[in-house]
């Protein structure tokens, strides 16, 4: 059924192009592909062009899926983007405006990665940030050896934290 | 008392449970559109009775533009509030229909039956629903004289919202 | 009549908890004998009522008594029987009522199983088991009741369970693992809760503690894998994991148990870390908690989400009770846990325990923060953003290529301070084998960094994995044990040293898989008519003949596809194209080849009113071994809870025997 409706479609997109009178008509998504600029580089096309394309359409998020990229996703919305991306990096255009130009109309959400600026930085930088300052606090501890007192603190009964502080000295000491 | 237990514990946990607390209420499926506030996405489609349309030449009056499908219950059940708007403001509001995700023929068996509010424009590859940042139908946008979007509309519209939102665009300079 | 009865089975389960919870904590601390015996009575009773919901739950979803309002909202007389038990857990409320069977077995189980010993821990450990019970009874009881009267008119058919989870078997046995998982993680909680009230954690309770915490790890490593793989059979986009927040969710709390597991170990070796192991535990649980919330609230964009639900408010709240308690209870009690004097090197053992806790909870707080960020940048920006798998993959490959490093050098290093001759043996001896590991790779054609890079450590862990797990064995062999004996010995003298490099060895096989089906994946999208071919990877598909099956919840169109592969005909594969009545996008469910050294996996996208369909086709190396290498985790996890057959005990026991 919609193989049907895409070969009609491209069928007279075809003849659109053939006919030189037709001229007025710009093509469709052109237009507002100037949003983002001309092309930054040459035009692209086969398995160069494929491969680039599902590498794009892997970061950009499917709207009305699950979590899905637009590569990975059936649906007709997914289908639609992914061949308008495939259009605009055979003009040339790159990753980084082609995604500025789908973001125009669906917002930052379209990206499956958060542009790193501003605010957005933090969900980059704070695993970073988390590593080092645990490999700073380990560095510290493993400099300065705990000194722990050896008076356990009152509610233990006394035999039983003996009899536990025994069990583990012979237990390190058996486990070869 | 370990008090860097408790400091560090409540820094962690503080604005954790703040930020979620705050979700509720937002819909993360809800996205509101960067479009608003900007200008509309031009674009040149044939409607089904062959006429081209071009959104650039309607620039000076209203227009509405409203993506939707005959698989779409929404768009099904606002076709009468459609039609009574377009009545209503014919001549000085554009009413588009634009088709998403539906073929031409289904659409026009549709309205040879129901009557139409004006042209059904046919989006082949869908590049004006992607331009308009459509992910659903029924979504309806609303274009102010000078071309800028000052609201779009998921679902269906209710007769009171369209009457306002036109009033509104109508009176304003 | 049912929903009487259900509700009042729950009702009475919420009664013994709010009884058992304040009995607990009061024969804890007054070490009442009397006090435990009817606390462990109430545990028992809360075990029974919730089993007795359960079963009333069933035998209204066996025989479709629509009068329950949640069999009339997923049952369906058109749904077969084996699906129908298993919508028990296809929906909210009767996953909250699963959640509640699952927490009165776990209850029951440490009560019968803790017997000797640890009066006062176990009183503590059931008080905060019927806190927990506590809430979830209230929820059943309540807001999430499943046993609810419909209301009139009383309807004769429903829509049936999700037409997803009707697809696949493994929707059988996944949610029930997790389960266990999840839920269990109550458990070593409430036993880290008594320690700390207790003021002790001593080696005596340290050995339950670890046993209870290593029984939910090995069914949420289990339930994770699971919903891989029915991710991977089912949902039709050609992977296993898409760090979606519910899988996230399940992801966390493992993590966090890993790194408890793990501290654990230098806890019982050097008596250190008893703090952390405390608190990871603590964490482990609290996680469980904040997974579910963002699951079932709704405010998370996921597979997995229930709607936006009133429980998600009753969930934040627990969640904040459990998070401030437990701070507070840690900064009060945390001091009384004393830790031997350590002086450890950076380059030990010790040390790599230490750097692979690190690496985890970075790893925890990485995966945590991205699932959340969404919500963290609304609330301060305003704005949707995504953060999807390319950001998770970006950050889980340096962090896992950490971990796999460290599970080469840890078990090699000596505990301890060694001297450096030392360690410069034990860290160079396996290099051949990583050198290895990187010349298979370079051969087989692996360029990308990353690849090579795994490939080296994968062959440097698993030389001294094998060494390291091998060598009492040598040792014993040397004595003049023969080989067999030796490895027998050694497996059942140490059981849990053996587990554990089992399931090193796992994690290092599922690495492995996971980086070679990630880079090598080879895709096409083909439109074919009938008896037209597409070739991908080998492999030449003929798309034969469409048929429609017809059943009583949904209609397929089933495609026949005949599979050649290197010329040899293969079979055919028949992914389906399935229409539900109740849905209106089909669903497509994959068909999947599987062989040990690479998946064929076909999909149909769209069916053409011609006849002809969309096909999708997918080659991935090496799938089948991150479910064996997942599988052969799960398997050490278990041989780790063997008790060990020590030598005293033995000797002691034919010392008996022989006086008798």
């Amino acid at each position: 059924m919609r193989s049907i409706y895409l070969t009609l479609v491209v069928v007279v997109l075809s003849l659109a192009a053939l006919m030189p009178a037709a001229g007025q008509e710009a093509p469709l998504g052109a237009a507002n592909w100037d949003l983002v600029g001309q092309p930054d580089g040459p035009p692209i096309s086969g398995t160069e062009l494929d491969l680039i394309t599902e590498e794009v359409a892997g970061i950009m998020r499917c709207p009305v899926c699950q979590g899905l990229s637009i590569a990975d996703s059936p649906t007709a919305l997914a289908i639609a983007m992914k061949a308008e991306v495939k259009e605009m990096l055979s003009k040339g255009y790159s990753e980084s405006q082609v995604l500025d130009y789908f973001e125009q109309s669906y917002g930052e959400f379209i990206r499956l990665e958060p542009k790193a600026r501003g605010f957005n930085l933090f969900v980059w930088l704070a695993p970073l940030a988390v590593l080092l300052g645990g490999l700073l606090f380990l560095a510290m501890r493993m400099k300065k050896p705990v000194v722990a007192e050896l008076e356990p603190t009152a509610t233990s009964s006394s035999t039983e934290s003996e009899l536990d502080t025994y069990r583990e000295r012979v237990r390190r000491e058996v486990a070869s | 008392m370990n008090r860097k237990v408790l400091i560090v514990g409540a820094l962690i946990v503080t604005p954790l449970l703040i930020f979620l607390a705050l979700s509720f209420g937002k819909d993360p499926r809800a996205i509101d559109s960067p479009l608003v506030g900007r200008t509309a996405p031009d674009f040149a489609l044939r409607g089904l009775d062959g006429e081209m349309v071009r959104l650039a030449d309607l620039r000076g009056k209203p227009v509405v533009i409203n993506f939707w499908a005959t698989w779409c219950q929404p768009c099904i059940a606002e076709h009468p509030v459609l039609q009574a708007g377009a009545k209503q403001y014919e001549g000085s509001v554009e009413f588009l229909g634009v088709i998403y995700q539906d073929e031409p023929e289904k659409i026009q068996a549709f309205i040879d039956r129901r009557g139409a509010w004006g042209p059904s424009l046919v989006d082949d590859a869908g590049t004006v629903a992607i331009a308009y940042g459509v992910y659903g139908a029924p979504e309806t946008f609303f274009i102010d004289r000078n071309g800028v979007i000052v609201r779009k509309a998921t679902g269906a519209l209710h007769p009171n919202e369209l009457a306002s939102l036109l009033n509104g665009m109508l009176q304003s300079g | 009549m049912i929903s009487q009865l259900g509700s009042a089975a729950v009702l009475l389960a919420l009664m013994t908890c709010a009884i058992g919870a304040p009995l607990g904590y009061f024969a804890g601390a007054s070490r009442s004998a009397a006090g435990l015996q009817w606390t462990r009575r109430m545990a028992l009773a809360f075990a029974l009522f919730m089993v007795l919901a359960t079963l009333l739950m069933e035998y209204a979803l066996i025989t479709h008594d629509f009068s329950v309002s949640y069999v009339a909202s997923v049952g369906s007389l058109a749904t077969p029987l084996h699906i129908t038990i298993v919508s028990l857990w296809s929906s909210l409320e009767g996953s909250i009522l699963f959640w509640g069977l699952v927490l009165g077995l776990f209850t029951a189980g440490v009560t019968l199983l803790q017997r000797r010993g640890h009066e006062d821990y176990l009183a503590y450990t059931l008080g905060t088991l019927f806190v927990i019970g506590l809430f979830f009874s209230f929820l059943i009881a309540g807001p999430a009741n499943p046993f609810r009267p419909t209301p009139l008119p009383i309807p004769t058919d429903g829509p049936g369970p999700n037409p997803l989870l009707q697809n696949h078997i493994l929707m059988i046995i996944h949610p029930p693992m997790l389960y266990l998982g999840y839920v269990g993680m109550s458990v070593p909680f409430a036993m880290a809760v008594a320690a700390l009230l207790r003021g002790q954690l001593g080696a005596s309770w340290l050995r339950p503690l670890r046993n209870w915490l290593l029984v939910p790890t090995s069914f949420l490593t289990l339930g994770i894998m699971l919903g891989g793989w029915w991710s991977y059979e089912v949902l039709g986009w050609g992977g296993y994991w898409a760090w979606d927040p519910v899988e996230n969710a399940s992801f966390l709390p493992w993590l966090t148990a890993l790194a408890a597991l793990h501290s654990a170990v230098v806890q019982q070796r050097r008596g250190t870390l008893k703090a952390w192991t405390v608190i990871l535990v603590m964490v482990t649980f609290l996680l469980t908690i904040l997974g579910t919330f963002l699951t079932r609230s709704g405010v998370v964009n996921s597979v997995h989400s229930f709607t936006q639900s009133p429980i998600g408010p009753l969930f934040l709240t627990f969640l904040g009770i459990c998070l401030v308690a437990s701070i507070i209870l840690l900064s009060l009690r945390i001091d009384t846990l004393v830790s031997e004097p350590s002086e450890d090197a950076v380059v030990s053992r010790e040390g790599a325990f230490l750097l692979n806790n690190l690496l985890l909870v970075t790893f925890t707080f990485t995966v945590l923060v991205g699932t959340i960020f969404p919500i963290i940048a609304e609330a301060v920006r305003g704005v949707k953003v995504s953060v999807g798998e390319p950001y998770f993959n970006r950050m889980a490959v340096p962090i896992c290529l950490g971990l796999l490093f460290l599970i080469g050098i840890g078990p090699a290093l000596p505990w301890g301070r060694a001297d450096k001759r030392a360690l410069q043996r034990a860290l160079v001896w396996p290099l051949p084998a990583g050198i290895v590991g990187l010349g298979i790779a370079l051969l087989a054609g692996a360029r990308s960094w990353s690849l090579l890079l795994t490939a080296f450590l994968a062959g440097y862990a698993l030389w001294v994995t094998l060494d390291q797990a091998l060598r009492p064995a040598r040792l014993r062999a040397k004595k003049g044990e023969s080989a067999g004996q030796a490895v027998l010995q050694t497996f059942v003298r140490a059981p849990r040293r053996t587990g554990a490099y089992l399931v090193h060895l796992g994690v290092i096989v599922t690495f492995v898989a996971i980086a070679i089906s990630s880079t090598y994946k080879e895709n096409l999208e083909a439109t074919l008519a009938p008896g037209q071919s597409a070739a991908l990877g080998g492999y030449n598909l003929t798309f034969k003949q469409l048929d429609i099956e017809q059943e009583p919840h949904l209609t397929a169109q089933k495609a026949t596809i005949q599979i050649e592969h290197d010329g040899k005909d293969e079979g055919t594969l028949q992914p389906r194209f399935n229409h539900y009545p109740t849905q209106r996008e089909p669903i497509g469910t994959p068909a999947v080849r599987t062989t040990l050294t690479h998946d064929l996996y076909l999909t149909v996208m769209n069916v053409g009113e011609d006849g002809r369909i969309g096909l999708r086709a997918i080659v991935t190396p090496a799938v089948v071994w991150v479910w064996l290498g997942v599988l052969i985790m799960v398997a050490g996890t278990v041989i780790c809870l063997i008790p060990p057959r020590s030598v005293a005990v033995a000797e002691k026991a034919r010392t008996v025997e022989a006086n008798a």
